[in-house]
């Protein structure tokens, strides 16, 4: 019976690392800044950026040589804006109403 | 238009509504108590202790000395008329106290000289945001055929022929020989010294209730709330570093040519401070607001409705009690700073 348990633990475990692994990952924009500076994700994962802020961000994409490019527009408090990340590679993200907001993407 | 009440806007009508229920509004009497919100807000206001320098260019003593000399020195212009210290005077909050500044030979220039008053904490600089670094926005003048007009190689020609400064330079830069990017430098680091002193503001945010008249304590009311200015003017600089149309006419493209693709960065410059904003008319990137009040008649009812426009920006309808309180709060930002010494130009 304590095999099973065990057993069936590893099984939810494992479930669970994977699911985990391709959750969405949310990133925060308080007191114009990101909630983290780098942030590694697997391929094809999304990232939510959050505006918890009380003013309007828009975050832009921009990938270290493999053609992506992306505004994510207008982002009043309370919004998200959800972006997949498809192609390996290091992204440069940053806020085109605040420069000084700046962060990178790792895509493994 | 986005007529949603800010969360700090929300978080200061509890303090409005104590200052009514304690007859307090029209008196010449401090807040009746600090409530945990207002304290909250005030924190955000809080200065910072450290200026910041990039690992890449340290402030010493004899950079910051070498960087003050430069600054005020004339001959770096292809005129031998202009040191950085014509647009960017002391005497005059760091500005110029002219709609547009004046470059070589009396050109004038597209917009207002911004003021280099705690510049070491907002960067990207200039109103578009096309320098980064303040080294980098330390060339731009100096070098612009338009401004100060003095190439690059003639600066650093006109230095290294100059004993005096030799020495400066060695003594600032151990091992590195002049050039325009150790002038750049050094100015940088004179131009991180220029930080504005403790305002009445700062004494009141610091727990002294006398430091500033209840007029402008309704007015930082105001300001955060129902006037809306912090959306934009936040910290204690009073700036977000950020970049917004606020609906001035004209046609500059503004941010927009820097930052190509985002929309709402036509015709947007970037928040300036209001630290001393009371010595520093005109206002706006363009000069075209004589007064503080002419400032606040234009984000109350004035500004251009385009689509560009700032989401924040909405008709405010301020009274005139409340106008005078916004302008009572924006005085309690001005410091009285020290002395500005200006140095013997070597030779």
């Amino acid at each position: 019976m304590k095999q099973i348990t065990l057993a069936l633990g590893l099984v939810a475990m494992l479930a669970a690392a994977a699911t985990s692994a391709d959750a969405p990952v949310t990133v925060n924009q308080k007191g114009l800044q990101f909630s983290v500076a780098e942030l590694s994700v697997k391929k094809g994962q999304t990232v939510v950026f959050f505006n918890d802020d009380r003013t309007t961000h828009n975050v832009t994409v921009s990938g270290d040589g493999n053609g992506v490019s992306v505004n994510g527009g207008l982002q009043p408090p309370g919004a998200d804006f959800r972006m997949p990340f498809s192609k390996p590679g290091t992204y440069a993200i940053s806020c085109g109403i605040h420069p000084k907001m700046k962060m990178t993407i790792v895509v493994q | 238009m986005n007529n949603r009440r800010s969360p700090l806007a929300s978080l200061f009508i509890p303090a409005m509504g104590l200052l009514i229920a304690h007859g307090a509004l029209g008196a010449a009497a401090a807040l009746p108590d600090r409530s945990a919100e207002l304290q909250s807000a005030l924190a955000d206001y809080q200065r910072t202790a450290q200026t910041p320098a990039p690992k890449t260019n340290p402030m010493t003593a004899q950079k910051i000395a070498l960087g003050q000399t430069l600054f005020f020195d004339p001959r770096l212009s292809g005129s031998g008329a202009l040191s950085c210290a014509s647009c960017h005077n002391p005497g005059l909050a760091w500005g110029d106290a002219m709609p547009k500044g004046l470059g070589h030979l009396g050109g004038r220039l597209g917009r207002r000289t911004p003021t280099i008053l705690n510049v070491a904490f907002g960067e990207p600089y200039f109103w578009d945001g096309r320098a980064t670094t303040l080294e980098d926005q330390a060339k731009g003048p100096l070098t612009s055929a338009a401004e100060m007009n003095m190439p690059a190689k003639d600066a650093v020609a006109l230095l290294q022929a100059n004993p005096g400064y030799a020495r400066m330079f060695s003594d600032a830069f151990p091992g590195q020989s002049i050039s325009i990017d150790t002038i750049a430098e050094a100015i940088a680091a004179f131009e991180r010294t220029v930080v504005s002193a403790t305002a009445p503001f700062d004494r009141w945010v610091g727990g002294d209730d006398t430091a500033i008249s209840a007029a402008a304590k309704r007015g930082f009311l105001l300001f955060n709330g129902k006037a809306n200015c912090a959306t934009c003017h936040m910290g204690w600089r009073f700036s977000d570093d950020g970049f917004h149309d606020i609906g001035l006419p004209g046609n500059d493209p503004g941010r927009a040519r820097i930052a190509p693709g985002i929309a709402q960065m036509a015709q947007a410059f970037k928040t300036p401070t209001l630290r001393n904003v009371d010595q520093r008319a005109p206002y706006m990137h363009d000069g075209s607001l004589a007064t503080l009040a002419g400032v606040i008649e234009h984000y109350d009812t004035s500004f251009v409705r385009r689509a560009s426009l700032d989401t924040q920006m909405r008709p405010l309808s301020l009274s005139a009690d409340e106008k005078a309180d916004l302008l009572a709060f924006l005085g309690t930002l001005t410091s009285v700073d020290a002395p500005v010494t200006i140095p013997v130009l070597p030779n």
